[in-house]
């Protein structure tokens, strides 16, 4: 160990000096013919110092011609530059600057992670602005309109175990603020994978029901394309606002309603932002309690529904939701 | 003593070598060692030309450089608005019909339902539920963006609205027993100020709404509508919808709601649908 110290420092020390000033540059010499023969200017021979400088080792150093001779004139007859010898210091040349890797590394890179090398081409630019949602769309402020068929039940006789049951039907009216939630890249191409956001609206039923809703929309694309399938799941807090049903208090004509709060979410597998079918239920929660008189208490209801929802742009969903709450109409209720 | 020259000199090369590392670097790479100099390089002999020698200016080469995107600098395949100029708006946003992030005057005008509670003195009966429709409009301003550029995230306007709730239901002790009355709708006007904190510059922003001021509304049974204070908070996604919590404090009364708010572009096909929906089905 000790004996390989001054080996150790020697090396350290040439490294030390070595760089105190940089190696003369090496370039093919361009001599006259007639000053082969005759005797060299003592000026003109290179210095000896710097190359002993560079490789201090016991290998012959054979003098290394500088810029010095450029004020000889230049002929025509080259001579031969100097050969390196074993054990000059012999430097990789570097790249200068970026890009630091270079289309093989770059290559390797791609093999390696499976990336194509082409990017592919860019889509083409969303229609309608997003109104109608699309997976290449990063909002969408949609209008809903849904109508379908509605299974609806309420609480009947308590003393009897009771349920009243009719068929009926559901148009819904909603606004949606789609955002971003799940966003995924294809070259330079951007896409929506979820999209997540609040709506709210209103829903109609027979005899004049009428229920504010507001509650959260979401839609997973299963493609990229401008009819790319999707799974909408939408849940919102629903509350009566008004009916036409009649009671003791009140007549049969329409008029607000109180109700508490209840819910309804449904699933819906849809095609573009353009319709979707729609699977769901809604429950209304009943006001009994005894601080509450009788004849405002409010009992338990709630209905399944099968219906066809999409944005009103294109017309079918507005018409079918119309046509569904206008079919309310002959609905007879228990 | 012999190791501690070893390990300072160690430790000092590497130091020397990077200092003289510049000195090499400011050299072309046609002058790397060991390359043979081109044949272009040969008149050196003459410093004075290399001065002469940038008559063209090369360094007019420098900057702006356009380079091509970088393969991170993605996009949506939606089409971008030209400018900062926010959706339906006038002036590079000095007025939209829209509010966003970039407007500088805004109108307000939507439409709004809610659900909540209604909680009255506790003398005057039980708590029950309340819902409401209704309309607001008004007017809101950046200020500290009218003389500057720069975007500043505060707003304020001024907002006024109506909406029409669910009955009350009072329930109390009299000299004859309970009385119980009712009322079938409760009517209320609101006007209030509203401010805004603008959570981001991008279009559709998030942005949360303070609003305070009054309302007028019957109280309970009596009919007889009564001033009361009015507060909200909302939070909204650009001028398109929000949700948000509202309260309306009167004598004896007390309506909490939430609720979902769309604007008027938006709203006002789904109220033409659902008045012809609801005509068509007999409910009118």
């Amino acid at each position: 160990m000790i004996a390989s110290l001054p080996t150790l420092a020697a090396i350290a020390a040439s490294w030390w000096l070595a760089p105190a000033e940089p190696p003369p540059l090496q370039r093919p010499t361009v001599v006259a013919p007639g000053e082969t023969t005759e005797p060299t200017p003592p000026a003109e021979p290179a210095p000896t110092d710097a190359p002993t400088d560079v490789a201090p080792t016991d290998a012959p150093i054979e003098p290394v011609p500088t810029d010095a001779p450029t004020d000889v004139a230049p002929t025509d007859v080259p001579i031969e530059p100097p050969q390196p010898t074993e054990g000059e210091l012999r430097v990789a040349a570097e790249r200068s600057g970026p890009p630091y890797y270079t289309e093989e590394d770059l290559a390797a890179l791609r093999t390696r992670h499976g990336v194509e090398a082409a990017s592919p081409p860019p889509r083409e630019p969303v229609r309608w602005r997003c109104l109608i949602a699309d997976p290449t769309c990063r909002h969408s402020f949609e209008v809903q309109a849904m109508g379908g068929y509605a299974f609806r039940a309420r609480q009947g006789d308590v003393s009897r175990g009771t349920v009243d049951r009719w068929h009926s039907a559901r148009a819904q009216y909603d606004f949606w603020l789609s955002l971003p939630a799940l966003v995924e890249t294809e070259g330079k191409n951007r896409y929506t994978r979820m999209s997540m956001g609040p709506k709210g609206g209103v829903i109609f039923s027979d005899t004049g029901d009428l229920w504010g809703n507001l509650g959260i929309a979401a839609r997973y694309w299963l493609g990229r394309g401008r009819w790319a399938p999707s799974i909408e799941i939408t849940s919102a807090l629903t509350y009566k606002l008004a009916t036409r049903e009649g009671n003791d208090v009140q007549g049969n004509h329409f008029h607000m309603q109180r109700g508490p709060v209840g819910f309804q979410g449904d699933v819906g597998f849809g095609l573009g932002g353009f319709g979707a079918i729609v699977v769901g239920g809604q429950y209304d929660s009943p006001l009994a309690r005894e601080d509450v008189p009788e004849e405002y208490r409010v009992v338990s209801s709630g209905m399944f529904f099968v219906a066809f929802r999409g944005n009103i742009l294109w017309g079918g969903p507005a018409v079918a939701a119309v046509a569904a709450h206008a079919g309310t109409r002959g609905v007879q209720r228990p | 003593m012999t190791a501690l020259l070893a390990s300072f000199l160690l430790v000092v090369a590497p130091q020397a070598e990077a200092a003289a590392a510049p000195s090499s670097s400011t050299a072309s790479p046609a002058a790397a060692p060991l390359e043979p100099a081109p044949e272009a390089a040969a008149p050196e002999a003459a410093p004075a030309n290399d001065v002469a020698a940038k008559a063209n200016d090369e360094d007019e080469d420098y900057g702006p450089f356009f380079m091509a995107d970088a393969p991170s600098d993605t996009a949506f395949a939606t089409q971008p608005r030209k400018g900062k100029a926010p959706l339906l708006s006038v002036g590079q946003g000095a007025f939209c019909f829209v509010d966003d992030t970039h407007c500088k005057a805004s109108l307000l005008i939507d439409a709004t339902v809610a659900g909540g509670i209604r909680a009255p003195a506790s003398h005057k009966g039980p708590d029950i539920p309340y819902a409401h429709f209704g309309f607001r409009g008004g007017l809101v301003v950046r200020p500290l963006m009218f003389k500057r550029k720069a975007w500043h995230p505060w707003g304020v306007g001024l907002v006024g609205g109506w909406t029409l709730g669910t009955g009350s239901v009072v329930v109390q002790s009299g000299d004859g027993g309970v009385e119980k009355s009712d009322t079938e709708r409760t009517p209320a006007v609101r006007v209030g100020l509203v401010n805004q904190i603008w959570l981001s510059q991008r279009p559709h922003a998030l942005h949360i709404d303070f609003t305070l001021g009054g309302v007028r509304s019957p109280v309970l049974t009596s009919g007889v509508p009564l001033i009361g204070t009015h507060a909200e908070v909302a939070f909204g996604w650009g001028g398109w919808g929000a949700v948000y919590a509202a309260g309306d404090f009167l004598d004896r009364d007390t309506r909490i709601s939430f609720g979902f708010r769309a604007h008027g572009i938006a709203a006002g096909p789904i109220i033409a649908l659902a008045l012809l929906g609801a005509a068509l089905g007999g409910a009118l």
